[in-house]
């Protein structure tokens, strides 16, 4: 692979037409505009294209393989990759691990781990969430004791998304039950092949298994596949990227929602229906308000400025827009709204699939009631 | 655009937003506004003297014209000032007489002398303005001017063109009702009104400026409102506890936030497309969805602020009632949330057929 061009120096027009030629040029034969996420068997034609080309890691300084794009560019290409249709990767290692590796972890991790996922030969999980530990996440219970040379790990972790596709799994675990919780988690990284690993397939409401259970039964992992030092995982986690946070915000999901449920409302013979209109500018102007909000945090990321705790109000809005468009869809959809496969195979019409895709967005990265409680007492300053 | 205009805008706000603490205290102190209630129109001519006094008049008049030539930007953070103060000097109304008439703004309007006020509209419900000329004489009525009854002189607009005219122009009478927040909503009545028209062809560019500009009073009023309950949160105490720290008031005080953030966003993209020279669609389209946002965002905090009030709320000695006054009497001017979601459900069509 030659050496990439310096992306940041283009105009942003210059960069737009470079995406979209490369996505136009490089996409494999495999589906455009999914609902649901694809599977590695799936979606590795797209993984691998991207990271011959070096654009596995679009964030990744490009000393260590990645485009090194800053904000603004790094939301271009999301914005043509999703005009394009292009799926979505098994993107954790690239999006999470490699940028909490590069900041926390060793030069040997670094210098193991990092390429192994810019080649796609190890693909990730999230080990976060158990049974007892969801938005209260410090409240982890699975457990590593050090022993020896080696971790023993013991416990279940779930919702890990696209799980069953991972070869390697990073988790929270509690390696000290005497202190405050949070004081007493430990990260650590555990192949899904170690013996004692077991995972359960979850199938959500659309009946696709998106995400599974993790066990582990006496797991032994080398005392080294710690990130960070032993109890101060919390910290490590918690440091997700400024630009992250403002992108999980972007008001792409409702943006695409609203163009379906303009066609679905056209199918239906809806969309002449002055009540329906009524309705559906008020969902426009929300989308149309939520990019002008959006645009500011994108200014704030080109300018370099901090990202506040505020910029939880973009996921809070956007996940509840994306839902209340798709509301309306079941309305438009009429007595259709409770029939199982897309009409005319047609996933963009089914109103049913958006509806149930829309759901977890205000549930995962940060629920919507624990994120109104961050806001309340970090951004209005509300008491405890 | 480049830097060096950015920077310009930013100071010329500032500057301006600076001004505005000679009308509004920076404490928030609402002791003017609250003697100025249910006294002839509600407003206080003083103060409309030191507008003048500060150009404001001259704001949407070009240079080369003898104005400021400011733009939205500068407008709308003056506007949100006058909201956050609930400033009842109907400001807007002669920026807009100013905007329509250019170099033949009256002298006395820029002096001081007078307050002129733009009078546009046909009937309530409705953005038509069209109405009023017959000939050459002014026959017909205008609706919903805010304080009229202590106007000087009145720029009407008509598809025959603008004409300005004094208070006690024969077969000119004024029709008056007292609005909740303490000022008034008049009528012109024309009966053959003498004048000479002004041919004008901006009168719908003013009109969305002047939307816009009144979105951000409605901001300024929902953000300083918002303010004074989250402060009344953090204060008040019941089971031994502010009350703030109760989860159900925190998540609906975090949607106000929300509300607030998203009207501040659409209101400052807006002004800034406005202003760097958007299409008449573009600008149909951003002043209605931004008086939509505000409008609604107003009315949200007025009713929130009451009930986080508890019964201080619904009495007239607390403050906050001025903003639930304030709101329910300003928030439908230019146009109701169901008036502009309308218009914006009309042009669905015409975006179709782009």
């Amino acid at each position: 692979m030659t050496a990439l061009p310096d992306y940041n120096a283009m105009s942003d027009a210059e960069f737009r037409r470079t995406v979209r030629t490369f996505v136009e040029t490089n996409y494999p034969d495999i589906p455009r505009y999914s609902l649901s996420r694809l599977h590695w068997d799936e979606v590795k034609p797209w993984y691998m294209v991207l990271s011959e080309h070096g654009w596995i890691c679009p964030t990744w300084p490009r000393e260590h393989g990645g485009m090194g794009l800053n904000a603004g560019k790094h939301l271009i290409l999301i914005e043509e990759f999703e005009r394009f249709g292009a799926a979505r990767v098994n993107d954790i290692g690239p999006v999470m691990l490699g940028p909490l590796l590069l900041k926390h972890g060793t030069e040997a991790q670094k210098a193991h781990f990092l390429p192994r996922i810019l080649s796609g030969e190890d693909v990730w999980a999230q080990g976060y969430s158990e049974p007892g530990a969801g938005s209260d996440l410090a409240a982890v219970r699975c457990e590593a004791v050090l022993d020896g040379e080696e971790w023993v790990i013991n416990g279940q972790k779930t919702w890990c998304t696209l799980g069953m596709d991972a070869n390697w799994i990073f988790i929270l675990a509690r390696t000290d039950k005497t202190v405050k919780k949070q004081a007493g988690i430990s990260f650590l990284l555990v192949p899904m092949d170690a013996q004692g690993v077991t995972i359960r397939n979850i199938e959500n409401l659309e009946l696709e298994a998106e995400f599974c259970e993790v066990f582990f039964n006496d797991v032994r992992v080398p005392a080294d596949h710690i990130v960070g030092r032993v109890n101060d995982g919390w910290s490590v986690a918690k440091a997700l990227l400024g630009h992250e946070r403002v992108f999980i915000g972007a008001p792409r999901l409702s943006a695409a929602a609203l163009s379906r449920l303009k066609r679905i409302a056209q199918r239906a013979g809806a969309w002449d229906d002055p009540v329906f209109r009524d309705r559906y500018v008020a969902l426009q102007c929300d989308v149309l308000d939520l990019s002008d909000l959006f645009e500011t945090y994108v200014d704030r990321l080109r300018d370099g400025r901090e990202i506040g705790a505020d910029v939880a109000m973009l996921k809070i809005f956007q996940s509840e827009l994306y839902q209340r468009i798709s509301e309306l869809m079941i309305q438009v959809a009429a007595e259709d709204a409770g029939l199982r496969h897309a009409p005319e195979g047609d996933r963009q019409l089914h109103a049913a699939a958006t509806y149930l895709s829309a759901r977890p967005t205000t549930i995962f990265g940060g629920s919507t009631e624990i994120m109104r409680n961050v806001l309340a007492k970090a951004v209005l300053e509300l008491p405890s | 655009m480049d830097g060096s205009m950015n920077e310009d805008w930013q100071e010329n706000a500032r500057m301006i937003v600076e001004s505005a603490r000679a009308v509004v205290p920076a404490d928030g102190a609402l002791d003017r506004v609250r003697k100025a209630r249910f006294d002839g129109a509600g407003f206080d001519r003083a103060v409309m003297q030191q507008a003048a006094e500060l150009g404001w008049p001259l704001m949407w008049i070009g240079e080369e014209a003898g104005g400021l030539g400011l733009g939205l930007r500068e407008t709308c953070a003056l506007m949100e000032v006058l909201g956050r103060g609930l400033v009842p000097e109907p400001v807007l109304s002669t920026m807009m007489a100013g905007a329509l008439l250019q170099e033949a703004l009256p002298e006395t309007v820029m002096t001081g002398e007078a307050v002129i006020l733009t009078a546009w509209q046909d009937v309530t419900g409705a953005l038509d303005w069209q109405g009023g000329a017959k000939g050459d004489l002014l026959i017909g009525t205008k609706v919903n001017l805010r304080g009229a009854v202590e106007a000087d002189l009145f720029a009407i607009v008509t598809d025959a063109g603008l004409a300005v005219v004094p208070r006690s122009a024969e077969g000119l009478t004024i029709e008056t009702a007292e609005t909740l927040d303490g000022g008034t909503m008049d009528r012109l009545h024309m009966t053959g009104v003498a004048a000479d028209f002004l041919p004008c062809a901006r009168v719908e560019a003013v009109l969305q400026d002047a939307t816009l500009a009144h979105s951000a009073y409605l901001l300024g009023l929902a953000d300083r409102a918002l303010e004074i309950t989250l402060d009344y949160l953090r204060v008040r105490k019941q089971f031994d506890r502010p009350i703030g720290s109760f989860q159900s008031l925190q998540h609906r005080a975090t949607e106000m936030k929300i509300q607030l953030e998203l009207t501040r966003a659409a209101i400052a993209a807006t002004a800034r497309r406005f202003d760097t020279g958007a299409d008449a669609a573009t600008r149909a389209a951003g002043a209605a969805r931004c008086k939509l946002r505000a409008a609604e965002l107003a009315m949200l905090v007025a009713r929130e602020a009451v009930q986080m009030h508890g019964a201080m709320g619904i009495t007239d000695e607390a403050d906050i009632g001025l903003f639930v006054r304030k709101a329910m009497t300003e928030a439908n001017l230019f146009g109701s949330p169901r008036q502009q979601r309308r218009m914006l459900a009309t042009r669905l069509d015409q975006e179709e057929a782009a």
